[in-house]
């Protein structure tokens, strides 16, 4: 019951990590946009950036690219660059949220944690109920692919 | 069982919310919950018609008083669909992972146990 309270009276996400490989590295993969291509973006997406100002203002430009060839345009704005330490993002089209990444450098790990928020409660249930009904439709898309796969063989 | 509203729909109105919550923990008479609230006992009663509709609250007669209590089994639908959106950022992580370990493995050889 507390879960689904948290889940439903925020208007956002609290994701929490701790990663195997030290600070240096995290903020690398988190900040060069030709390694942040290589893990953003869902299984059998690709993703092209085109643009990542990493300081305050600046902007970040990344399209993922899914498997079905439709494109996923993501416009963001940096709010906050602290190095090593913390990442704050707005992502500015559909769905508009605040971001917040934060790291603690814990020896050879790294503790980070995640705060998507979005700008009202109303406007996070709209996000998790578009995303469900593409999440459905892409496992039917995935369905199918198998099936076809199998009338092939 | 009368037709289903939209659980979303239930909970999208901050009033409403504000009244799950209220009776979340024990059952408050109508009288009570409209008191709580700066508007009009016509709307409070709107309000816990659709939240009675959809199935998230229950009305007991006690006297003269009617109770509601809350039914939350519904939210569970939210839940589910805040759940596999949370997912998608994990997977996003699970991904960051892996990708951490093929860059320690590419620079110092072998990953270190």
């Amino acid at each position: 019951m507390e879960n689904q309270k948290s889940s439903t009276e925020n208007k956002g996400l609290f994701l929490k990590r701790t990663l195997n490989a030290p600070i240096d590295l995290v903020w690398e993969a988190w900040t060069q946009p030709e390694h942040i291509a290589n893990w953003w973006g869902p299984n059998g997406f690709t993703n092209t950036i085109s643009k990542m100002d990493m300081r305050t203002g600046g902007e970040w430009n990344l399209v993922m690219h899914g498997p079905d060839g439709t494109d996923y345009d993501n416009k963001c704005v940096f709010r906050e660059v602290v190095q090593n330490k913390k990442i704050v993002y707005e992502h500015i089209n559909w769905p508009k949220f605040l971001a917040t990444v934060e790291f603690d450098a814990q020896g050879e790990q790294t503790q980070m944690t995640w705060k998507m928020e979005f700008e009202s409660e109303e406007e996070f249930i709209q996000v998790v109920k578009k995303h469900g009904a593409e999440e459905g439709q892409k496992q039917n898309v995935v369905k199918l692919d198998a099936y076809l796969q199998n009338m092939k063989h | 069982m009368k037709a289903r509203r939209d659980v979303y729909q239930a909970i999208a109105d901050p009033t409403r919310r504000a009244i799950i919550n209220m009776i979340a923990n024990e059952p408050h008479n109508v009288n009570s919950i409209a008191e709580k609230f700066d508007m009009t006992r016509q709307a409070i009663s709107l309000h816990i018609k659709i939240l009675t509709d959809c199935g998230l609250i229950a009305i007991q007669q006690r006297g003269r008083d009617r109770y509601c209590e809350a039914h939350l089994e519904q939210l569970s639908e939210v839940a589910v669909w805040v759940e596999q959106y949370k997912q998608h950022f994990e997977r996003k992580l699970d991904s960051l992972e892996n990708y951490l370990e093929k860059l320690k493995k590419e620079r110092h050889g072998k990953p270190k146990k």
